[in-house]
């Protein structure tokens, strides 16, 4: 009789303790794709494995321009999926309250495979890159403590942070790591060239897209290395310094002479789509790109030495090859990832 | 009896303040405090001109630094490392209320030494994210972020100077962080001239006096008018000077005295 007497009053406690459903932490994980064709994973998956509720928190962030200044500019404003997430027609991209940057939109995908971010790698860290555009003035301009706080007056945020993170903090921590559960599921790994290079149904290259395969494997690959298309290293490739920028690349991290004008290697995945091209996206098509290769090259001080073999600038290509590489350039088109729902906005 | 435990259970795990018996347990708390000085004088803000050794005046506007990382070494050699995640401070000359870090729940004994880092140690920030709770969005406020580029100020020291070659007064800004090459994060141990005794009835305070004309004029002598080259101010933020700079922190600390009311 006593025992039913305790247990009675024990019933308010177990109440308390769990309170609405709805917003409790769900630990479901997500499977995070690696391809067989991809270098190792570089991304530390046990410090902030993805889960459901964490990758829907992480694409709300993506998309909610309230995190700016002006409560427009989101991420997904200058990363637009159908180009690959690029800031397509845009050769720098603009910010808020009009500002114009210096530097063209990078694409987003297979993140988690990179080493370093940003054209001139700003940083090495993935959860760390969104600060950058996060907080420059004249990208998204915002203010990490405006942005906690309108996230914590918001119902929705604080449902999601409470199912995304065991503490349920609202934080700049959990922010960040709700935004590299997004970027983190981000894998392009469907084009007709991964599914060649895995031996899969889809993926038998024509004669021009295997003979420029060839071409690009001895010409290009060097830098635009492994199935990610990029070795992670900086390099100037020649491109002629516009004075009224002046962008001295990687030397503004390193304060190195060495750097003097060297940016990122870029992964040339779904390079069609992501025109235009460069740090500054002053080409507009792979025909310029290809032709600044060929004979387009400025000598400097740093220029890479793989562009200078003893005096003759560039990469010679002729004008049946350009036409193959370009053919083959476009065999790292992945529909299946351009279209993926999962990552779209609307 | 089995269900007055259930009961007792179930406040535990629901309320996790635990502060009712803390004086029981033997913890006290500990105060770090960090005075700024220029030399042998205190550090005077914007009006007071300080001479180097390279015979520049500087006037001082500002001066902040993380503080973290914090580990206080007992007489019998024993350590005790404040919690990580609560052991990010930033100190700033302007901002009294963040001259003192005040340290809860230090287990009571007699401490010797203290360690600590300017900066944000690289195993922290090569976690990204985690770990970090609030700290980028309270350093931001602080202006102790570097938006450039994802990283921390360790050390913003900026003001005017003057110099032979140099008549009007023009800014410098020396700001310590990662830069792609170097780290620049350190760590100092100081010994307590007389120890701190941490009781739950004692709070002793740890009176640093952190010298600032150590930055600049150090072991390492760094001269602002050389790194004025447009004349538009010396900016030294990234480069081959950051480290000489980072060696020159690590001995700009010394502990003056105790207190141990």
């Amino acid at each position: 009789m006593k025992i039913h007497y305790f247990l009675w009053l024990l019933l308010p406690f177990v109440i308390g303790c769990s309170s609405d459903d709805s917003a409790e932490y769900k630990n479901v994980p997500l499977d995070v794709v690696i391809p067989s064709n991809f270098p190792a994973i570089a991304y530390d998956l046990s410090h902030n494995p993805p889960t459901e509720k964490g990758f829907e928190l992480g694409k709300k962030l993506f998309y909610d321009g309230r995190l700016s200044s002006d409560g427009i500019v989101s991420c997904g404003f200058c990363h637009l999926q159908e180009h690959a997430f690029t800031h397509h027609g845009h050769t720098v991209s603009h910010g808020v309250n009009n500002a114009t940057g210096t530097r063209n939109a990078p694409p987003i995908q297979n993140m988690a495979y990179q080493t370093t971010f940003m054209w001139d790698g700003a940083t090495n860290n993935l959860d760390l890159q969104a600060l950058i555009p996060l907080t420059n003035t004249i990208e998204m301009n915002g203010n990490l403590t405006s942005i906690v706080n309108m996230m914590k007056g918001d119902a929705a945020y604080t449902k999601l942070f409470k199912q995304a993170f065991t503490n349920g903090e609202i934080n700049t921590e959990n922010m960040l790591k709700a935004l590299s559960q997004f970027v983190v599921m981000m894998t392009s790994y469907n084009s007709k060239f991964d599914k060649f290079r895995r031996g899969e149904t889809g993926g038998t290259l024509t004669a021009d897209e295997l003979a420029g395969y060839e071409i690009f494997n001895a010409k290009c690959a060097t830098c635009h290395a492994t199935d990610l298309m990029t070795d992670n290293s900086f390099r100037n490739n020649g491109l002629a310094v516009n004075p009224m920028v002046n962008d001295v690349g990687r030397y503004a991290v390193t304060s190195t002479e060495a750097d003097y004008y060297k940016f990122k290697v870029p992964s040339l995945r779904n390079v069609e789509k992501s025109a235009p091209y460069m740090h500054d996206g002053r080409f507009g098509t792979l025909e310029s790109v290809l032709n600044h290769y060929d004979s387009g090259i400025t000598n400097s001080a740093t220029l890479d030495p793989l562009l200078n073999s003893n005096g003759t600038l560039g990469i010679q290509l002729d004008a049946d090859e350009k036409v193959k590489i370009i053919a083959f350039l476009k065999t790292l088109t992945d529909n299946q990832y351009l279209t993926d729902k999962r990552f779209s906005e609307f | 009896m089995a269900a007055i435990l259930a009961v007792a259970t179930f406040f535990a795990s629901c309320s996790d303040d635990d502060s009712t018996v803390n004086n029981a347990s033997g913890t006290g708390k500990i105060g770090i405090e960090f005075d700024n000085s220029y030399g042998d004088n205190n550090l005077i803000l914007n009006t007071q001109g300080n001479t180097t050794s390279n015979n520049e005046v500087l006037k001082v506007s500002t001066i902040k630094y993380i503080v973290s990382n914090i580990v206080l070494t007992k007489e019998d050699g024993s350590t005790y490392t404040y919690p990580k995640s609560e052991s990010y401070f930033i100190v700033d000359e302007s901002n009294a209320a963040t001259q003192i870090l005040n340290l809860t729940n230090v287990p009571a004994g007699n401490y010797t030494k203290v360690k600590f880092g300017i900066g944000v140690d690289k195993e922290q920030f090569d976690m990204g994210a985690s770990g970090q709770g609030n700290f980028l969005a309270t350093a931001q406020a602080e202006d102790m972020l570097w938006s450039w580029s994802a990283g921390y100020k360790f050390l913003a020291f900026e003001g005017t100077f003057t110099s032979s070659s140099v008549n009007t007064a023009t800014p410098f800004m020396v700001h310590t962080g990662q830069t792609g090459t170097d780290y620049n994060y350190t760590e100092v141990t100081l010994n307590m001239p007389t120890k701190a005794l941490v009781r739950p009835t004692i709070t002793p305070i740890v009176h640093i006096i952190a010298d600032a004309s150590k930055i600049i004029d150090g072991a390492n002598k760094i001269k602002l008018s050389d790194n004025n080259a447009n004349g538009m101010g010396a900016m030294i933020m990234s480069g081959q000077l950051l480290p000489l700079i980072t060696a020159n922190v690590t001995n700009m600390f010394r502990i003056d005295h105790v207190h141990n009311d």
